[in-house]
């Protein structure tokens, strides 16, 4: 999103202004040169908005063309009477005494590249680039261009080469030159002409070997025009198509520009002056968004402006009113989501990178083990290392370091390892021990990837319960325990750990949502957040989802009468019974409970199942009509999910499954009920709002009542 | 220790007043409190926050504006026109002089003391200088269209900003020209509403802060005449604002009832930049906050729901102490009912009227907690409407309760009252006397009053039957005191009579020999309450930093159980406590124990229990219930507290086994408020 950020005065009302000024980046950043008048050039420091130097020429000398800086040797050049070439230093006062030369022809502009040096473009068009230009001042320069005037020119570095493209105009035709001195190639084309308006004002700039040109219209139109650098065909003066960029017109009002100028691939700044039909016209500077044909921002320049717009290292310069004003300016990439304001600013560009957790804790651990390793075997030989170990285990095993021990412990038998680990555990004056344990558990879990019969399921649990552990630490543990379905060990990771990496979320969350009712009955889950508020009937009737009276006794149905009302009640109480068995709502509540990123988290999200997002979906839409029975909306019971979190995940499943909700018939009704259940909300708590007052009244009676004037107590004192 | 039948009073319907403007001792500990109804309070921040000086309001004398100047004397100007000086020592409204410009809106005195501005309805802003005795107009400043709200000097005395509507303006004082005048709403498109500038500040870096009605606290540039930060603090009205000495803190008050700390705070860490940033958000109140002020180590706050708020910078705070803590002061510090024992009246005291009230009375017995069933309601025997302006200093009702008595800043009343057939009627030809009187006091057997005056002196009179008084003396201390009595305490057995004074001293004089007869040793803090036990004839005095001592008057010493306190030290909570004991009583069946009560608590000291150390509960009162007789014994110590009366503005002894306690529950003050600004609660 673009943004026009605060401005500030570079330079107050001065004698200078007007048209005769200059602007073109100093010889650093934060530094810009501003000739103005045809006399004086500045030097500015811009954050600091004072001059640093001023240069100017005798009286009776005129500045022909706009002071530059060479970029390589810091040097000011500067042209004055057409023809009289100064170059001098930062230290240098007196103009008069700088190094001087005179040309042959009268010099239209001087470019300065960062890379290539300053590059000189003559009135007859000419181009010469500085060095060549002062071995021999007085050559002579050819004219291409006859009668032809100069409008624009720009300079580019392509491949190491200087290129000055320049537009020219003769009555009314306008002719592109593209010259690269150094190779002493010329190309010429003619611009595609427009009926009935004509170019005021040109940039450009190079991409992919072609320059790029926008040209501002009188139409108010934008038209870019594509310059190959290379003519293919000796066919002469080829006519450059233009193509239509951008129109600039928003809502009925028009932008007369005056100035434009490319900020990035998809945004233009254009300075003019907006005209509405019944208003007066106002100037103000615009960013557009090409890609999107969007007004990203304004801003009203009430004092009126020259017309001339400069932009160098993210600030806008332009004279407002009297005064060199600096606006600064932020653009950023373009998205879809960013043109109509949706994308938060804080979330960085480019969404689906996400930081993959195992890489980087994985080389850490690794790291710092190798290195134990190294040390290890460097002191001792393999052979003296195991021998030790034997003693070691049977005297003093505190002498040890951690990693020492695991290694030592990598090809030990299972039961040892274990009662070995369990040893370590118990001494818990280690100073790094949530290290000690994380690697522990590293070693527990390596030895169950090289061994896929061997899972230490209680230990491990144990572990996790016991010790403060985290995601990181051990990165390896979840994945296996995925892996085993040991649902019991991810609840609990879900529940404790405070940095589980979406991913992984995303892995449980499907593997809780697509395994079967039967397998998870005969796992052991920890039921303490569902216990209080999930209907018991699913005990004994199992989750048979299709065929469920949805918490209604059959009996009771069929001794009412009238089989249209329990229809009725059968489709409202749709929300009102737990979709799913309290085994998976325990699981699926320790996911709601997990951290979470949203940015991170949607990519994997919208990999998920439909049916299984339907499914999920109903659970959330079932534990938010739970939360909206009480008063104080919470659930019953240890670590229930609140309702934010409900809510942020219902939104999250929403988002990321949009098209398919849209799409799928049994989304329908769920979707349909869940917007009744919303909008009643809302209006509930609209009702609420408008008889506060009656409720605070009530609230005061009711005190009033209770709290009697006078009253005889008794008060025993011991 | 026994059963007490308490009479729970909750129909004493005192409203105090909304703060109206706060103003902080410059390099002192005072804290000086105008009150809507023009009673102008001090508070000591060295005696823990007491409320040491009343001056009580009048009629036709609203308080607008309060500052301190010379040092330690205080002015107050108000819609009257006047400005006032107060007497602290004689708590009166001492020398008035007319501003001459109309109402006063504002008034501020210079960083050296020695001048005073004002600001008027007619838009003048008028230099008074500061003599001796008084003030002295200067002269007139340069004179602009519109009241001026709110005034501040520049620390340097050079210039004087000033905010009225729409506008506020700087001044030089030199000249007395207008430098420069900046429209407020200038930057707000199509507003019709007035922007009114409530509050504004001049900072010594050339900064101008201003809280405007808009809800913005906004940062200017005097000399350029620009807005440097805007920050919008309130969806309505920011309505007063302090800024901290070091000009690195500002705290601002809004009509929601919040207050905002603002800190000038670094952009980057280490770094020179520094931007003003709201940091703090406070709701300490329910009502507009029209008065803040900002001491060296807290945010202060008074608003019209009559809280004075005292919120402590942990961050400026060195030790753990009194004031690290949060405190609310609603209610004053002194008693404001008076009861007569035998007759079962109470006398109640608001600003302009007495009432006087009967108990009731029941004839069942029950246990604890229980409530008795009434046999006769209580009544409300008369209203006695002050007549005059003037507001009552202070009442008091004789135990016997057949006289009554009340003084206001010029006139002194004493009434005989005849209960059955509810008749009051005015002693004639009372002594011309020093006033006002600042306390009064019944002896115990109903034969004279005492009463407190200036110079450290009171005023014993006879009181003759059937209606008649006579002055008998004036005791004085011997050396001489420039500061009111304000508290006093007769002995039951009509000997002695303990007085203490503005400057803390209690002089103890013999009513027989009527002579000054010891003066007990100064303690550097305030004294809230003190009486004479009735029969060992011990004065026990409660200080406002929570000590208690008991000072045996016939030996002039303080008595062992005194120095036992003093030496294993009272305890924590006790000593913690939020507000000072405001009266103490004795029951005379049982001479060991002490009754005394602040605002939140009521309790039974027992001398014959051991004291309660650090480690032990000091509230125990609820364990002790659950646990068998027999158990008991071990945990009982000293102390003897019940809770359950709050707030408590009163609480005696009737007989041995009955109290009286009055309790004003803050719901029932507050319905009484006008209603404040509107917010939304629900599902915002």
């Amino acid at each position: 999103m673009a943004a026009l950020c605060e401005s500030f005065t570079l330079r107050g009302p001065g004698p200078g202004g007007g048209p005769g000024m200059s602007l073109e980046p100093g010889p650093g950043p934060d530094l810009v040169l501003l000739t103005e008048r045809g006399r004086a050039a500045t030097l500015f420091k811009i954050s600091d908005q004072k001059p640093l130097g001023c240069w100017s020429v005798k009286h009776g000398q005129v500045l022909t063309c706009p002071v530059v800086c060479n970029f390589e040797t810091h040097e000011y050049i500067a042209v004055h009477d057409d023809k009289v070439l100064r170059i001098w230093k930062n230290e240098d006062i007196n103009l008069d005494k700088a190094f001087k030369a005179t040309l042959s022809a009268d010099v239209h502009r001087i470019h300065s590249l960062p890379q290539g040096g300053p590059v000189v473009l003559f009135k007859g068009g000419g181009v010469r680039t500085l060095d060549v230009l002062l071995e021999a001042p007085q050559q002579e320069i050819e004219n291409i261009v006859s009668d032809e005037a100069i409008r624009w020119s720009g300079a580019f570095m392509e491949s190491q080469q200087p290129v000055v493209v320049f537009a020219t105009e003769k009555d009314g035709d306008f002719f592109v030159y593209v010259q690269k001195p150094k190779l002493g190639s010329l190309l010429k084309y003619r611009l595609e002409p427009q009926e009935s308006s004509k170019p005021l004002n040109f940039t450009a700039y190079l991409k992919n070997q072609t320059v790029t040109l926008l040209c501002l219209y009188s139409n108010d139109s934008v038209y870019q025009v594509l310059i190959p650098l290379q003519q293919d065909t000796e066919e002469e003066e080829q006519i450059l198509p233009k193509s239509l960029l951008l129109n600039l017109s928003v809502s009925g009002s028009v932008l007369k520009g005056t100035s434009l100028v490319v900020l990035d691939n998809d945004h233009v700044a254009v300075l003019g002056s907006l005209a509405a039909p019944d208003k007066e016209p106002k100037e103000c500077l615009t960013i557009w968004n090409t890609k999107f044909q969007t007004l990203q921002t304004s801003k009203e320049l009430p004092l009126g402006t020259s017309g001339q717009l400069w932009c160098y290292e993210e600030k806008f310069f332009l004279t407002h009113g009297k005064v060199l004003t600096v606006i600064m300016y932020k653009c950023e990439t373009s998205s879809l989501a960013a043109a109509v304001g949706k994308l938060k600013d804080s979330q960085t560009p480019g969404v689906s990178s996400f930081v993959n957790w195992d890489t980087l804790e994985g080389e850490d651990l690794v790291v710092s083990f190798q290195s134990q390793e190294s040390v290890a075997l460097k002191s001792e030989s393999r052979m003296n290392l195991r021998s030790r170990r034997s003693n070691v285990a049977k005297v003093q095993p505190e002498n040890f370091s951690v990693g020492q021990l695991l290694l030592n412990l990598k090809d030990a038998p299972t039961n040892v390892l274990e009662n070995e680990l369990k040893k370590l555990m118990s001494k818990t004056q280690t100073p790094d021990l949530q290290a000690a344990i994380g690697s522990v558990v590293t070693a527990l879990t390596n030895r169950c990837k090289a061994n896929p019969r061997y899972y230490p399921q209680s230990f491990l649990l144990q572990i996790v319960e016991t010790r403060d552990l985290s995601y990181s630490l051990c990165p390896d543990l979840m994945p296996i325990a995925l892996e085993k379905r040991d649902f019991y060990l991810l609840q609990i990771c879900l529940q404790r750990f405070p940095d589980i990496p979406e991913q992984m979320t995303y892995a449980c969350l499907k593997t809780f949502l697509s395994i079967s009712d039967a397998y998870l009955r005969m796992t052991d889950v920890d039921l303490d957040s569902v216990i209080c508020y999930i209907d018991v009937e699913f005990n004994n009737k199992g989750v048979k989802t299709e065929i469920v009276e949805n918490g209604f006794n059959a009996e009771l149905d069929q001794d009412t009468c009238d089989t249209k009302i329990p229809r009725q009640t059968h489709s409202k109480s749709d929300g009102e019974s737990c979709p799913i068995g309290p085994h998976r709502a325990a699981l699926l509540n320790s996911v709601l409970h997990s951290a979470y990123s949203e940015t991170f988290l949607l990519p994997h999200l919208k990999n998920l199942p439909a049916q299984q997002v339907i499914l999920f979906l109903r659970y959330l839409y079932y534990l938010y009509v739970k939360c909206s029975e009480k008063v104080n909306t919470t659930l019953p019971g240890v670590r229930s999910p609140t309702i934010n979190q409900i809510m942020d995940w219902m939104c999250l499943l929403l988002d990321a499954h949009f098209t398919v909700m849209v799409i799928l018939p049994e989304a329908r009704e769920l979707l349909s009920n869940l917007h009744k259940f919303v909008r009643a909300q809302v209006r509930f708590y609209s009702e609420l709002n408008k008889i506060e007052g009656s409720l605070r009244e009530l609230q005061r009676l009711n005190h009033l009542r209770d709290s009697q004037t006078y009253s005889i107590e008794v008060l025993e004192i011991i | 220790m026994g059963e007490f039948e308490v009479h729970r009073v909750r129909f004493f319907g005192l409203v105090p007043a909304g703060v109206r403007c706060l103003a902080c001792q410059p390099r002192g500990s005072r804290l000086a409190l105008a009150r809507t109804d023009g009673a102008v309070e001090v508070y000591n921040f060295a005696a823990n926050y007491y409320q040491e000086k009343v001056i009580p309001g009048h009629e036709a004398r609203t308080v607008e504006s309060l500052c301190w100047a010379a040092g330690d004397r205080l002015f107050g100007a108000g819609l009257n026109g006047d400005i006032t000086e107060y007497d602290l020592s004689r708590l009166s409204a001492a020398r008035g002089a007319d501003g001459g410009g109309g109402p006063i809106w504002s008034m501020a005195a210079n960083g050296t003391g020695t001048q005073l501005a004002i600001g008027c309805e007619d838009g003048s802003v008028k230099i008074f200088q500061v003599i001796p005795g008084g003030i002295q107009f200067e002269r007139n400043l340069d004179r602009r269209k519109g009241r001026v709200l709110c005034l501040s000097w520049h620390p340097s005395d050079t210039h004087i900003v000033a905010g009225s509507i729409d506008v506020f303006r700087i001044i030089d004082v030199a000249s007395g020209q207008t430098v420069q005048r900046i429209m407020v709403n200038y930057h707000v498109e199509k507003v019709k509403r007035e922007c009114v500038v409530w509050a504004i500040a001049l900072l010594s870096r050339g900064t101008v802060v201003t809280a405007d009605s808009f809800g913005r606290v906004q940062f200017w540039d005097w000399q350029q005449g620009t807005l440097a930060e805007s920050h919008t603090v309130s969806t309505s009205a920011v309505l007063s604002l302090a800024v901290a000495e070091k000009e690195d803190s500002i705290v601002v008050g809004t009509s929601t009832g919040a207050t905002y700390q603002l800190q000038l705070l670094p952009v980057k860490l280490g770094g020179s930049e520094k931007r003003w940033v709201r940091t703090k958000p406070f709701q300490h109140h329910s009502h507009d906050v029209r008065a803040v002020a900002h001491s060296p180590t807290a945010l202060i706050s008074g608003g019209l729901d009559a809280q004075l708020v005292i919120r402590p910078l942990l961050e400026k705070v060195q030790k753990k102490g009194y004031d690290a803590v949060l405190r609310k002061f609603t209610f004053p510090h002194r008693r404001l009912v008076s009861c007569a024992r035998k007759a079962r009246l109470l006398l109640f005291q608001f600003s302009q009227h007495l009432e006087l009230w009967r108990l009731g009375s029941t004839r069942e017995t029950g246990k604890d907690g229980e409530v008795l069933p009434l046999c006769r309601m209580p009544e409300h025997l008369v209203q006695l409407k002050s007549k005059g302006p003037e507001h009552i200093y202070c009442s008091c009702v004789s135990p016997c309760g057949t006289w009554l008595s009340y003084s206001t800043a010029s006139r002194f009343h004493l009434y005989r009252v005849r209960c059955d057939s509810v008749s009051l009627r005015k002693v004639p030809k009372v002594p011309k006397l020093l006033l006002p009187a600042y306390q009064l006091q019944f002896s115990a057997d109903s034969n004279s009053l005492f009463v407190a005056s200036a110079r450290g002196s009171v005023h014993v009179l006879q009181l003759l039957e059937p209606g008649g008084c006579k002055h008998l003396h004036t005791l004085r201390p011997p050396s001489g005191c420039s500061e009111a009595v304000y508290l006093l305490a007769p002995s039951a057995d009509g000997h002695w009579l303990a007085a203490v004074s503005g400057d803390w001293a209690i002089h103890v004089y013999n009513l027989k020999s009527s002579k000054h007869h010891c003066v007990v040793p100064t303690y550097s803090c305030a004294v809230s309450a003190l009486a004479i036990h009735p029969s060992t004839n011990n004065l026990v005095v409660a200080y406002s930093d929570q000590q208690l001592v008991e000072f045996s008057i016939p030996e002039q010493q303080y008595t062992p159980w005194s120095r036992t306190v003093q030496r294993r030290g009272l305890h924590r909570c006790w000593l913690e406590r939020d507000t000072p004991i405001t009266h103490i009583t004795f029951n005379p069946k049982n001479p060991s124990h002490i009754l005394l009560h602040d605002t939140y608590l009521f309790c039974v000291l027992d001398k014959s229990l051991p004291l309660p150390d650090d480690s032990t509960p000091l509230m125990n009162q609820s364990t002790l219930k659950q646990l068998p007789e027999t158990a008991r014994k071990r945990q009982l110590h000293a102390f003897k507290i019940c809770k359950k009366f709050q707030p408590l503005l009163f609480a005696d002894l009737l007989d041995e086994n009955s109290l009286v306690v009055v309790e004003r529950p803050i719901m029932d003050f507050k319905t009484q408020l006008p209603l404040p600004v509107q917010q939304k609660k629900f599902g915002t």
